[in-house]
């Protein structure tokens, strides 16, 4: 069975949160990292997040919800945002962002377009097909980026990695 | 997360100094900087490895904006996300061009000094006061004329560079203008924000020109020309540029001729 109004309006707020999350974690980082090479990918990539939560923040108030509404995720997901942000060197961050939290949220992008009705939830189903588009970049700037300044394998995403395929859904149940 | 925190210089608390890649050499003053005078190879390298270092503390800045202020209106923290994108982009530019050159990345000192002013204000009215509003604005001035002096000596790839980056820089001043309107229109108390930010901006200067940077606030003919039509562009009154202008040397013509003009 497809997804109901009120639960696309829920998952589509819970990944304009995240969009913005990670927005604010390459941000973070931004003026911690020391490589002026990592700083220009955290720039560009900034604004992509931003653009991505703005996309989502629309599309919430043509699902009877808020202009630019965000719902919190489930609290497992929360916390694990919350660790991917205190990692220190560039290639934990590196490795952090681009192979642990956007695999994590392309998974999870890619498993609403399968359960929403791809017709009547055209709009929606655009702005996460963009949004993957914009991952599989980002990842491969990640990945030139790596291998220009030389940084080496950080096994900080497989934790990550592990703890995020353990959460089985990141929207949070109505309150 | 890895928190930037303060230090104190000549009584005054700011911010300490974001992440630099090890090759640069960070120094506190502008005296401790090469400044190279004409538009010879040397001088021009020196000046777009500047300029470099100063776009990095830009994204730095505004980045740090997102962080520290997740409940400004999500309109203003777009803009940011925009800047931060721009000054990524003229990062890169300046680096290529750096290398173009001969140059290479921490041939020269570098100064986080906005950064360190900018980011020890609390409020994002204040910061978009000094940093875009002032030390933009200001650079605006720079690179106008450094445009010219580009186009003089023949460095045609140089000043179509740095061309580009002065449209962008024009919006991120526009910008803070335009927030910094409204929400004084929505506030009032905003308007002692700006003042505060202003005068900690000119209280910083003062205390480090004491401490021997020479880094005062220049007038007269040592003063960048003003850029008014650019200033106009990014939304300054007629009356602000007009101050402006008077704080640059040009009092006497400003109150004859107002920079409304024909």
């Amino acid at each position: 069975m497809s997804l109901s109004v009120q639960e696309r309006a829920r998952a589509i707020a819970t990944f304009r949160f995240v969009e913005v999350r990670l927005m604010e974690i390459a941000a973070a980082w931004t003026p911690t990292t020391p490589e002026m090479e990592a700083k220009v990918l955290f720039g560009r990539h900034i604004w992509d997040f931003a653009q991505h939560a703005d996309a989502l923040g629309r599309r919430t108030f043509e699902l009877r919800s808020p202009e630019q509404f965000s719902l919190s995720p489930a609290q497992p997901f929360v916390e694990l945002l919350a660790e991917a942000v205190k990692v220190r060197s560039t290639a934990d961050r590196l490795a952090a962002l681009y192979e642990a939290l956007l695999p994590e949220m392309e998974e999870r992008y890619r498993d609403y377009l399968r359960r929403t009705d791809a017709l009547v939830d055209a709009p929606s189903c655009v702005i996460l097909e963009r949004i993957l588009d914009d991952y599989a970049r980002q990842r491969r700037d990640a990945d030139r980026l790596r291998r220009e300044i030389g940084l080496p394998a950080a096994p900080v995403a497989e934790e990550l990695r592990r703890r995020g395929s353990s959460i089985q859904t990141i929207v949070a149940g109505p309150a | 997360m890895t928190e930037i925190g303060f230090l104190e210089v000549g009584g005054l608390k700011l911010r300490e100094a974001p992440a630099r890649d090890e090759c640069f050499r960070l120094v506190l003053t502008d005296s401790e900087m090469e400044t190279l005078e004409g538009t010879g190879e040397l001088a021009r390298k020196e000046s777009v490895h500047r300029h470099m270092s100063n776009e990095i503390t830009s994204l730095d800045i505004a980045a740090q904006c997102l962080v520290e202020f997740p409940d400004a209106p999500w309109g203003l923290r777009m803009e940011l996300a925009r800047q931060c994108w721009d000054e990524s982009r003229h990062v890169a530019g300046l680096a290529r061009r750096l290398v173009e050159m001969g140059g290479y990345k921490g041939e020269f000192p570098i100064s986080v000094f906005e950064w360190s002013i900018t980011c020890a204000i609390d409020n994002l009215a204040g910061r978009l006061a000094a940093q875009n509003r002032t030390f933009e604005a200001g650079a605006m001035d720079v690179v106008g004329g450094n445009i010219t002096a580009l186009r003089e000596a023949g460095d045609r790839a140089t000043a179509d560079l740095l061309e580009a980056i002065l449209a962008d820089e024009i919006q991120h001043v526009r910008f803070a203008n335009r927030w910094l309107k409204k929400m004084a229109q929505e506030d009032r108390r905003v308007l002692l924000k700006l003042a505060m930010a202003i005068r900690w901006v000119s209280q910083v200067n003062a205390a480090v020109a004491v401490l021997g940077s020479g880094r005062t606030e220049l007038t007269g003919s040592a003063a960048p020309a003003v850029n008014v039509e650019d200033r106009r562009l990014a939304e300054f009154s007629d009356e602000e540029i007009g101050e402006i202008l008077k704080q640059a040397g040009f009092r006497s013509l400003v109150a004859e001729q107002p920079a409304t003009g024909p």
